[in-house]
């Protein structure tokens, strides 16, 4: 029987601490992360801003050193291996990649050069690239005059060049109009597991992760909550989520007109300035939509849009970390 | 769009010299496209040299400034000005490239750090050899002689060389700690301007106060200055120079840029560490 591949990534009990400063208290950014990443599939790392997320990927891409626990990439240790490490890694980080004053041609052959890869290779691997990235008609001109998703595709070709067997993409489509975020969906769905490539993709983007994602892991306080396939962490969730909008609403009493709603479960209400939002799940949410409508009227409460789907990733982490995606406090700066 | 096919991709690590020759094309490229920042570092010392020379072209009559006048004495003090102010900005490519994510990329790569700083350095080094000629061509217009020699100048280019690998080396340290373009900038300003008035940059030694001359002794600025000024006016050949002195004073800029090499060095991996 043939034996599986190893795994691309195997992280153990990873912790980072940081010191700010002699009189406040050091910040953990991860608290013994662990996890196995398959060769080959694209892996979701999802979280809110200072979950974590950043602090993982830059252990391991060797930028950034662990404060314990150990992690392996493609085979090589982060530690103590790293320059074999970054010799098999791609990586696109938040910010660019790219020098803004070379041309897109130079920026991937001096990608390229630097990992080694000989002259003649690089020229003709930069051009190939240009042309799978349709990048041709910007290839001579400096990438800081190219529009940001141009340079996010510069920029995830850069660090294509070199035939890596892992990509890291840190929030690659941040900052992107829909138009390019959707273009870099189609790149990611086009690399993912050629050429045995593994994507290691950092999102706080739920639904680029449900889309993209082979296996998802959320993380959050530096810790992981839960991890599966998208289909799994869904599946695990019965019924549907239910979201009605609130004007000025009092969370008291929308979860109590919640509460005596027959069927409706898990109610939360979050609030955000003048306007609100409450979450619950259901058996049957059309069916308890009406009721729920009607007991938030009666609570003289009042109501905006209401919605009735089924489970989403954002319902996987309001189930396991107790508040929706977006209501998560931003933990930036505390913990990378 | 097409597909590609299975990369064949052959990599090699990369020597250091290979290494550091990439990341020395890329800053090069980046100075040639935009030219106008070196052009007008080649226009300062050009100013330098025209407006001390003729705000002070009287103090050329006392005999402390020798035979060559005050323009003869003030060319090497420009020369080493000219790298001073130049490198002391040399840290600010590498906050631009921190804050837009290019120094992670580098950090990322199997590149040696020292390869990182070495192809950086040589890029200021070649626009500080512009510098130079510069200053030295505009000084010989303005009546400087120069009867070292081209020996002399060697001399006098070789110091301000280690000069600028002190400086630029020290502001790429700043720079990786500070991460802070105007902090990098203030703490330039706060030392440039000192390191040339408490020099024999623009005066002799005898005609400063006497803590000056102290403090004078101990500068670097001074070292340069003085071994440039032996090598121009060609009193290192005719035995009438202190060559103990300046062999000592070429020695301590030579150890010093490797401190402040390898310092820099040292401050990434201690910003990587930092991460």
């Amino acid at each position: 029987m043939p034996s599986s591949p190893p795994p691309a990534i195997e992280a153990d009990s990873l912790t980072k601490r940081y010191r700010t400063g002699r009189r406040t208290p050091p910040v953990d950014a991860l608290r013994g992360l662990s996890f196995h990443v398959e060769a080959g599939s694209v892996f979701g790392l999802l979280g809110p801003n200072g979950a974590g997320k950043s602090t993982t990927t830059k252990i391991l891409t060797t930028l950034a050193l662990p404060s314990s626990g150990t992690a392996r990439v493609a085979g090589a240790d982060v530690v103590h291996d790293a320059a074999a490490v970054r010799a098999r890694i791609g990586y696109v980080s938040q910010g660019t990649s790219t020098d803004p004053l070379l041309t897109v041609r130079e920026n991937l052959v001096l990608a390229a050069r630097l990992r080694g890869v000989a002259r003649a290779d690089a020229s003709a691997r930069s051009t190939r690239l240009i042309e799978e990235f349709a990048l041709g008609e910007h290839a001579d001109r400096p990438t800081g005059k190219l529009s940001g998703g141009t340079r996010r595709r510069v920029d995830v070709a850069a660090a294509l060049v070199h035939a890596p067997r892992v990509l890291f993409l840190d929030e690659p489509t941040t900052g992107l109009d829909p138009e390019s975020r959707a273009a870099m969906w189609a790149e990611i769905r086009r690399l993912a597991g050629r050429d045995a490539l593994t994507v290691v993709l950092t999102t706080h983007y739920l639904e680029e992760a449900d889309r993209l994602a082979d296996r998802v892991m959320i993380v959050d306080h530096g810790a992981k909550v839960v991890e599966g396939t998208p289909r799994e962490l869904k599946a695990g969730l019965a019924g549907d989520g239910v979201r009605v909008e609130l004007f000025e609403p009092d969370a008291e009493r929308a979860r109590r007109a919640a509460a005596s709603v027959p069927g409706l479960r898990d109610p939360l209400v979050e609030i955000s300035g003048p306007t609100g939002v409450l979450i619950a799940r259901a058996d049957d949410g059309s069916a308890a939509l009406g009721p729920l409508i009607q007991a938030l009227d009666a609570a003289g409460l009042a109501v905006g849009a209401a919605s009735v789907s089924g489970p989403t990733l954002d319902d996987v982490y309001l189930h396991h970390v107790g508040h929706s995606f977006a209501g998560a406090p931003d933990t930036e700066g505390a913990a990378a | 769009m097409t597909a590609l096919d299975h990369p064949s991709v052959r990599t090699a690590r990369a020597s250091w010299a290979g290494q550091t020759g990439q990341v020395f094309r890329r800053w090069i490229v980046g100075t040639w496209r935009q030219v106008w920042g070196p052009a007008m570092s080649l226009l300062q010392p050009v100013i330098w040299i025209v407006l001390f020379g003729q705000v002070y072209s009287a103090l050329g009559e006392l005999p402390a400034f020798g035979d060559g006048g005050y323009i003869g004495y003030l060319v090497p003090g420009v020369l080493m000005m000219t790298v001073l102010y130049s490198g002391a900005w040399a840290g600010t490519g590498y906050i631009d490239d921190i804050r837009s994510g290019v120094m992670d990329q580098l950090l990322s790569a199997p590149l040696s750090r020292s390869a990182i700083v070495t192809g950086q350095l040589l890029q200021q080094l070649v626009i500080n050899a512009l510098q130079s000629a510069v200053v030295l061509g505009i000084g010989a217009l303005a009546g400087a002689r120069y009867p070292g020699g081209p020996g002399g100048v060697l001399v006098a280019l070789l110091a301000a060389t280690l000069l600028a690998i002190v400086f630029c080396c020290a502001s790429s340290a700043v720079a990786f700690m500070t991460r802070n373009q105007v902090a990098l900038i203030g703490l330039s300003q706060l030392i440039v301007l000192p390191a040339t008035f408490l020099s024999t940059t623009m005066m002799p030694a005898s005609l400063l106060p006497g803590w000056v001359q102290s403090v004078a002794l101990w500068n670097p600025m001074t070292w340069a200055v003085e071994l440039g000024r032996a090598g121009l006016d060609g009193t290192l050949w005719d035995g009438s120079a202190d060559a103990a002195a300046l062999a000592a004073h070429g020695a301590a800029l030579l150890a010093l840029a490797a401190l402040a090499f390898a310092w820099t060095v040292r401050s990434i991996r201690a910003y990587q560490r930092s991460l």
